[in-house]
């Protein structure tokens, strides 16, 4: 293992596979201690297909994942245990409290997690009141800080968040854009997929666009816009005169509606 | 910060603990999986006579076991399936059989508790008895048994992807076994269908535990019987755990 290295993810010449369906092509990229990385792509386009292949939850076909120098392939349980992952619902048993998921999570992940750590822990998302109430009875937004206080509570090198900021409101999801940021600065590298280009451009240092399975671009948001301001394409789908990263990724990923 | 992947122990004693607050909290439907060899047990008191008190326990311990594995087991993998927590826990390290071994402990700590309470009531209501070694084979009779249905609700759910689509499934198996149990094992659909019942995972199930009810009269029949519950644990094993997948979708 090697700590010191650059990449907390390294992902090369992925390829996943469904039947005779392609679903990730040859998808090569990393990601960078204290790094947020945003994976961006239309519906379908192979995002959740590519963070399952790192997450173990999908087999993929060729290629290969090392996280924190561990091989996902050789040795999945280490590399399992170097990442932290918030999935795209948040889904834990309806009936425990919060303290028993919080307790639950820190044995699963060998953390000691006395009483006045788990208050500790609950008063940093703001649901000191709420150790006894069930996960099911939390509002949207408390379900998600659960859900990534979890994912970093064995205080793991890379942490995958699968669409963290979709169905909240406003406010939220300007805390949540605050904890993934805080998560950054705690030395974390953080890979994110999203469909909001406002979260993209606030929030990641480098995104890299997917689309059919192939990765076709990664760049830092603003060095992507910069780069294709003057391309007529990005122009002809500029909505107000001002070039976003959603004129970008419209324009490098088409109009076309997918499924 | 060195990656620390945590004793299987600690995982499993964490996955135990947070199955049986889960299990604790959704206790009718365990109540109910109890309830029906109870109001069997009772309702059969007159077939006591005719076939006798270990038999008469045994077909209702039989409906329990029954109960918690298809109605109670296979739903609640269906449920859990449904909503991703199943694919939440592996991304954790901590091997998949893990997940399936705390949620099998779980069943059998319910199997002791309802073989428990239908020694309680038989004794209780009908004043039937057995023999210390009578008790304790009962008790290995019925973890043999009831893992036959539980390993058949994991076959239902292995074979059916949708929750709603494996309630249903469960509870059909669940009235034929009930039919099965009722009519075919009592003679009531003659000497043939009683026969053939014998043989089902109901038939073999119910003489294993009659006959661990008496250790002393345990024979070949009961041996044969032995084998194949353990044939069926192995066929639907290896259905459910080879057709199943850890996600709904």
């Amino acid at each position: 293992m090697n700590n010191q290295q650059d990449s907390i993810l390294k992902v090369t010449g992925l390829n996943v596979q469904y039947g005779s369906f392609t679903a990730v092509k040859d998808v090569s990229f990393d990601v960078r201690k204290g790094e947020i990385f945003g994976l961006l792509g239309p519906n379908g386009a192979g995002k959740t297909s590519t963070l399952s292949s790192i997450e173990g939850l999908v087999k993929f076909n060729a290629g290969s994942v090392v996280v924190d120098g561990f091989d996902a392939r050789e040795k999945p349980l280490y590399a399992r245990a170097a990442m932290g992952v918030q999935l795209q619902s948040t889904s834990f048993q309806p009936e425990l409290k919060v303290s028993e998921i919080l307790q639950l999570y820190a044995g699963i992940y060998g953390v000691p997690l006395t009483k006045d750590k788990l208050e500790e822990i609950l008063k940093e998302i703001k649901l000191e009141d709420a150790a006894s109430k069930k996960f099911g009875e939390l509002s949207g937004g408390q379900q998600q800080r659960v859900s990534l206080v979890i994912s970093t509570i064995h205080n793991p090198r890379l942490v995958l968040l699968d669409e963290p900021t979709t169905g909240l409101d406003p406010q939220s999801r300007r805390q949540l854009w605050e904890r993934i940021e805080a998560i950054r600065e705690r030395g974390h590298a953080v890979l994110l997929t999203t469909h909001s280009m406002e979260e993209a451009e606030s929030v990641c240092d480098r995104i890299g666009i997917i689309d059919h399975g192939k990765v076709i671009i990664i760049d830092t948001p603003q060095a992507l816009i910069e780069k294709y301001k003057n391309d007529p394409e990005v122009i002809a789908v500029s909505r107000r005169g001002k070039v976003t990263l959603e004129d970008v990724f419209i324009a490098l990923t088409g109009r076309a509606v997918r499924a | 910060m060195e990656t620390i992947i945590p004793k299987t122990s600690t995982v499993f004693s964490a996955l135990l603990r947070a199955d049986l607050t889960t299990q604790w909290r959704n206790r009718r439907g365990a109540i109910l999986s109890l309830m029906v060899p109870v109001i069997i047990l009772i309702s059969w008191k007159g077939y006591i006579a005719k076939i006798g008190g270990p038999a008469t326990l045994a077909n209702s311990l039989c409906y329990g076991l029954i109960s918690l594995g298809l109605m109670g087991y296979s739903n609640s993998i269906a449920r859990d399936r449904d909503k991703g927590i199943f694919q939440r826990l592996r991304v954790a390290p901590l091997p998949s059989w893990a997940i399936m071994m705390s949620r099998l402990a779980v069943q059998l700590i319910m199997i002791l508790i309802i073989t428990t309470a239908i020694f309680i009531v038989g004794f209780n209501v009908d004043k039937i008895t057995l023999s210390p070694a009578g008790y304790l084979v009962t008790y290995f009779t019925a973890a043999v048994g009831g893992a036959v249905y539980l390993a058949l609700g994991q076959a239902i759910v292995g074979l059916t992807k949708n929750a709603e689509t494996v309630n249903s499934a469960s509870r059909l198996v669940f009235l034929a076994f009930i039919l099965i149990g009722t009519f075919g094992g009592l003679g009531a659909l003659g000497p043939q269908i009683q026969e053939i019942t014998h043989w089902t995972p109901y038939g073999t199930v119910e003489t294993i535990m009659a006959a661990g009810m008496a250790p002393a009269k345990w024979d070949m029949d009961a041996t044969n019987a032995l084998l194949v519950t353990l044939g069926y644990i192995i066929v639907f094993a290896t259905v459910g755990i080879k057709q199943f997948k850890w996600e709904s979708k």
